[in-house]
């Protein structure tokens, strides 16, 4: 039954400021229309950025994502003990001050014993939270999971080249040609932004070459190159190859200037150094000797080997050129099936738009000008393999020199010179995911992150540990844990082995908005608002899928005005306070407050909603969330001192910066940095990793010989087979997924929005399994023959659709459907689960990001019912 | 004054956001759906591509949908724009028939979105214009219209595919689209004469 629209509502019609929150960049700017006390519309807010207006599916349908029946609406605690997808809680319906005092009175007792025994699992179901990060650290667990993430590890190498998070993108202001792989502009998930800017750029006339195993929205207004699954990256080492060994022209000046290719390396595989100052050595023509980097007036050799004390020293240059010499168009057309002159066109194209020595003035700054990118990202990524993959995407985009200049390949996140400054050796300090994890031993981290010092986020890595902490050398017993957003079980693999992980973890609890995999498996419901009852406010961070004028040199917050509460929910961030108060660790030195005064935005830094004085919080004083928010509001950088009262007048506030703050080059230009070429970062990790082992007398746990591990800590990316390469014979196709315009990460969980799944019931390439035609005439498949599809790790029943749309290799199924619990919604049980069919086993994933195999090899069978 | 729809199939992706944004304005019930969005697929692997047809009601100026309502249910109005009054359809679904763009949906019961539960709040609040036993259609939200403000499925497209204006001034944006790129209605050969005019993509 639905609350009683309240009787001083009636008549009333009003509108309020929107915030969408049904993808996973969540920053469009909408109107959420009211009549007499129901929201009556849901719609983007005229002429202001990102969106100006429109308003992609998902965030139309925002409306019954608040009506949804099979929301949480009152706070429940277990009184069965046995816990399963399919067992029945028997709910008891609770107070707020008893389900919050059970919970506090539990995390308290683990906290008491041992804090890192409380994980929190973070996930897209929760994106609006401020304040989890500030408990997770008050409580003192360094146990943060997020369920999401290594399906997605993506971030390796732009933390390495650009010092940026999550992702690298292309500028669509000035690109005319452009390379993506594994990824999406925006209309592969109709996602407004990517989708305005590009088709902008192609309406402009920007050539769009899409290599991927599907025929994809984007690729259907592009040229699709077909490739087949999860060999992406032999297409990267061929495409560099002809770029070293046919093209060969370079931008030598940024190669010179902008990366360590002139750096000697040593016969130990690191940069040669200086004996006095300890700085890497170039070879100097003019003296004809090896001197510091930074030796002014000095002529570097890009190439070449140089006599050194008895020693021969190659640079940098020459030694990963040398590193691609075998990888030629013909040999990567035997592995992705991409025909070798179709590698070299792109090669030649690509070089040939770079338009190496022109430039561009912006604002007044003259830019080197390369209008071209080459971006990739999970399903180049997520492979044993597939950080290389990632760094040899860069290799490709510095050969043409292309790094944060117009046109190019410019990092997503800060846009600031924090990003870019140069270290010791000159190169620039990674960034984000690219400076590694301190080591403890035995290890602190029940996502193994300690033997994954780059990893991504590792659900897949807890769940082993906590089925069985001593093969993992973990000292301690998970005893409590708490969902806030995440859900291991439908965003992961292997399924059934998390429900054990809940089943032996003796208390959970879950922030639910809705009946969900980790809400059937908790002690303790908290439920909370829907997104459209959330107030929030939020910096804007720019956008993943590219950028453009649109939106470049934007600085801005946003509000999001909240519906009244349909049911006794609470909002995320007052329940965070609420358990902070009662467990103690609200207040004092190192409680939350203090938490908050020092935390910084993770992904946009100083440029973010961080507390300065004089608006840091007081320590023993407890602050509402609109308090809270007001500090921030008036401590932001380019704000003009007004607080909440002022942004809650306008819904947003937006400062722009002059375009040319927006490309990286501008901080350091000239040779004032270097991007590596060479990946002495990579190397020096692997190092410490395997030291650190030594030193502890263990070795790399999970798997049989540890040089599967190291071998992908090299300073050159060379060719690794992936853990699909050995399958054996029967399995063989490669299973693919993507996301769609109806499901982004499962944000607001749209695959439970009945408006959504009307549209995805009727398309015919959702929740079925996909495969090219003249594979299903092969095995004597028909449309709609129901199948079964197994890999290695799992197995899944589905029906068959057969397309022209796919490589012949590929068995395809989109989004995340399947999966779910018969006490939630049932939209979320429908359709094929593609996550059961992969994998958690160490041996399989990529060891430098900790990333799952996405392309899993699988075989399909035909079962016994109905055709449909 | 005529009113009319331009849809670049160059633009379009496919996404229905039109169709959600629709669904949003004019709170349908399950199953109605005033935009359609067709996907589907055209040529052999490797020259494969995705293609999309969105399709509202095409308010033609001849309209046969309004020649065989026996009820005058079916009004064409001074702007162009074509309506169905549910007060006045007697059910008969000749127009369902006469249509030849599948534009009509009768309402043999009115659904809500989820199955088995109560209708939600904004169901029951929008239903009420809902009548078992009529014919529905799309209305190029005639009300925004009336305010000055683009139907929603144009409001909201992410691509800027889609264009409505006056297609008889010839300085509008959307007649200068049409004759710059020798855009057409669908099945313009039945002499319909529709006001939805396409840019092939």
């Amino acid at each position: 039954e639905w609350k009683e629209t309240d009787p001083s509502q009636i008549g009333e019609k009003k509108t309020l400021y929107g915030l969408c929150r049904h993808c996973m960049q969540g920053d469009c700017a909408t109107l959420v229309h009211m009549e007499d006390g129901v929201v009556v519309k849901v719609e983007g807010r005229d002429d202001v950025p990102p969106n100006y207006g429109s308003l992609c599916p998902r965030g139309n349908s925002a409306i019954m994502s608040l009506y949804n029946p099979y929301r949480v609406k009152v706070p429940m605690v277990r009184t069965n003990p046995q816990k399963g997808l399919d067992v029945d809680p028997r709910w008891k319906e609770v107070s707020w001050d008893e389900a919050l005092n059970i919970v506090a009175k539990e995390l308290k007792k683990v906290r008491d014993e041992d804090p890192r025994g409380l994980v929190i699992c973070e996930g897209w179901g929760e994106r609006d939270t401020i304040l989890r990060i500030p408990f997770r650290v008050a409580y003192g667990t360094p146990n943060e999971i997020g369920s999401h993430g290594p399906l997605c590890t993506v971030h390796y190498a732009t933390g390495l080249i650009h010092g940026n998070f999550p992702v690298s993108i292309v500028d669509l202001e000035y690109c005319e040609y452009h390379i993506t792989l594994g990824r999406s502009l925006g209309p592969n998930f109709a996602t407004t932004g990517g989708t305005r800017k590009l088709t902008k750029a192609l309406e402009r006339g920007m050539k769009l070459i899409c290599i991927d195993p599907r025929c994809s929205y984007e690729a259907s207004k592009g040229e699709w190159i077909p490739v087949r699954p999860g060999t992406d990256y032999a297409f990267l080492l061929a495409m560099a190859h002809t770029m070293f060994y046919e093209i060969q022209t370079y931008d030598r000046e940024f190669l010179i200037n902008r990366t360590n290719s002139c750096y000697l390396i040593g016969s130990d595989g690191n940069y040669k150094r200086d004996e006095k100052l300890n700085k890497p050595l170039i070879w100097d023509f003019n003296t004809g000797s090896a001197v510091p980097f930074d030796t002014e007036g000095a002529s570097p050799a890009l190439e070449g080997s140089y006599p050194y004390h008895n020693e021969i020293l190659h640079t940098a240059f020459t030694l990963v050129r040398d590193g691609f010499i075998t990888y030629t168009p013909e040999w990567a057309e035997s592995i992705c099936t991409i025909p070798a002159e179709t590698i070299r066109r792109i090669a030649h194209d690509f070089v040939s738009h770079a338009r190496i020595g022109s430039t561009i003035e912006v604002d007044g700054f003259v830019f080197p000008f390369r209008p071209v990118s080459l971006n990739t990202e999970r399903n180049v990524t997520n492979h044993k393999g597939g950080t290389y993959g990632d760094l040899t995407g860069k290799i490709i985009n510095m050969l043409v020199g292309n790094i944060e200049v117009p046109g190019g390949c410019l990092g997503s996140g800060y846009r600031g010179a924090l990003a870019i400054e140069p270290g010791d050796d000159g190169t620039m300090k990674p960034g984000y995911e690219a400076v590694p994890k301190e080591f403890h031993y035995p290890p602190d981290h029940i996502g193994l992150e300690e033997f994954f010092p780059n990893c991504h986020t590792t659900p897949h890595l807890a769940v082993n540990a906590i089925l069985e902490p001593e093969k993992y050398y973990i000292d301690y017993e998970v005893k409590a844990w708490f969902s806030v957003g995440g859900n291991p079980i439908r965003m992961n693999a292997e399924p059934e082995k998390y429900v054990k992980a809940f089943q032996k973890i003796p208390f959970s609890v879950s922030i639910a908005y809705h009946m969900d995999e980790p809400a059937i498996m908790a002690d303790v419901l908290l439920p909370e608002h829907s997104f459209l009852e959330r107030l929030r406010v939020a910096p804007f961070y720019p956008q993943h899928q590219s950028i453009s004028n649109e939106v470049s040199g934007l600085q801005m917050i946003q509000m999001r005005q909240p519906v009244p509460t349909l049911f006794n929910t609470m909002h995320v961030d007052d329940i965070f306070m609420e358990l902070a108060e009662r467990i103690g660790i609200l207040y004092g030195e190192d409680g939350l407050n203090d938490c908050i005064n020092h935390g910084e935005d993770w992904i946009i830094k100083d440029h973010g909603l961080n507390l300065k004085d004089p608006y840091k919080l007081d320590l023993n004083t407890r602050y509402t969330l609109t308090e809270l928010f007001d500090r921030q509001i008036r401590s932001w950088k380019f704000g003009d001192g007004t607080g909440f009262e002022e942004l809650n007048k306008a819904g947003y506030k937006a400062y722009w910066q002059p375009k040319k703050n927006f490309y990286l080059y501008y901080y350091y230009p000239g040779n004032q940095t270097k991007h590596e070429f060479y990946f002495q970062h990579l190397k020096n990790t692997g190092d410490t990793l395997k030291k650190n082992l030594r030193a502890n007398g263990i070795t790399f746990p999970g798997v049989q010989d540890e040089n599967e591990i190291f071998d992908l800590y090299k300073p050159i990316p060379y060719w690794v087979k992936n853990s699909e390469s050995n399958a054996p014979s029967e399995y063989d196709l490669w299973a693919i997924n993507w996301k769609t315009p109806y499901f982004s990460s499962d944000v607001g969980n749209v695959v439970g929005n009945p408006w959504l799944a009307e549209l995805y019931k009727a398309d015919p390439f959702e929740a079925v399994i996909c495969i090219n035609t003249e594979t299903a005439k092969k095995k004597a498949l028909k449309d709609g023959d129901p199948v079964t599809v197994s890999s290695r790790y799992g197995s899944i029943d589905g029906i068959v659709r057969t397309s022209e749309l796919f490589h012949p290799d590929t068995l395809g199924i989109s989004g995340g459907y399947g999966g779910g619990n018969k006490h939630g919604n049932p939209l979320n049980r429908k359709g094929p689960n593609f996550n059961a069919l992969i994998s958690t086993e160490i041996h399989t994933l990529d060891p430098v990001s900790a990333g799952q195999e996405m392309a899993p090899k699988v075989k399909i069978v035909k079962r016994k019912g109905k055709k449909q | 004054m005529r009113y009319g729809m331009l849809i670049d199939l160059r633009k379009c992706v496919g996404c229905n956001a039109c169709t959600i944004a629709c669904r949003g304005q004019n709170g349908t019930p399950a199953g109605i759906n005033f935009n359609k969005t067709k996907k589907y697929e055209t040529g052999k692997y490797p020259s494969s591509k995705m293609k999309y047809l969105p399709m509202p009601c095409m308010h033609c100026k001849n309209p046969p949908c309004m020649k065989v309502c026996p009820a005058g249910a079916t009004e064409k109005h001074e702007n162009g724009i074509v309506t169905a009054d549910s007060d006045k359809c007697i059910g008969c679904r000749a127009c369902i028939i006469a249509c030849p763009y599948e534009a009509r949906q009768f309402i043999w019961q009115v659904n809500q979105y989820y199955e088995n539960q109560n209708p939600t709040p904004f169901e029951n609040k929008k239903y009420r214009k809902f009548e078992k036993g009529t014919v529905v259609k799309c209305i190029f939200c005639i009300d925004r219209v009336a305010e000055g403000l683009p139907p929603a499925c144009v409001h909201t497209c992410l691509s800027g595919a889609r264009v409505f204006g006056d297609l008889e001034d010839p300085n509008s944006e959307i007649s200068k689209l049409i004759s710059m790129h020798g855009a057409l209605p669908f099945r313009a050969e039945l002499g319909t004469e529709p006001s939805v005019y396409y840019i092939n993509g």
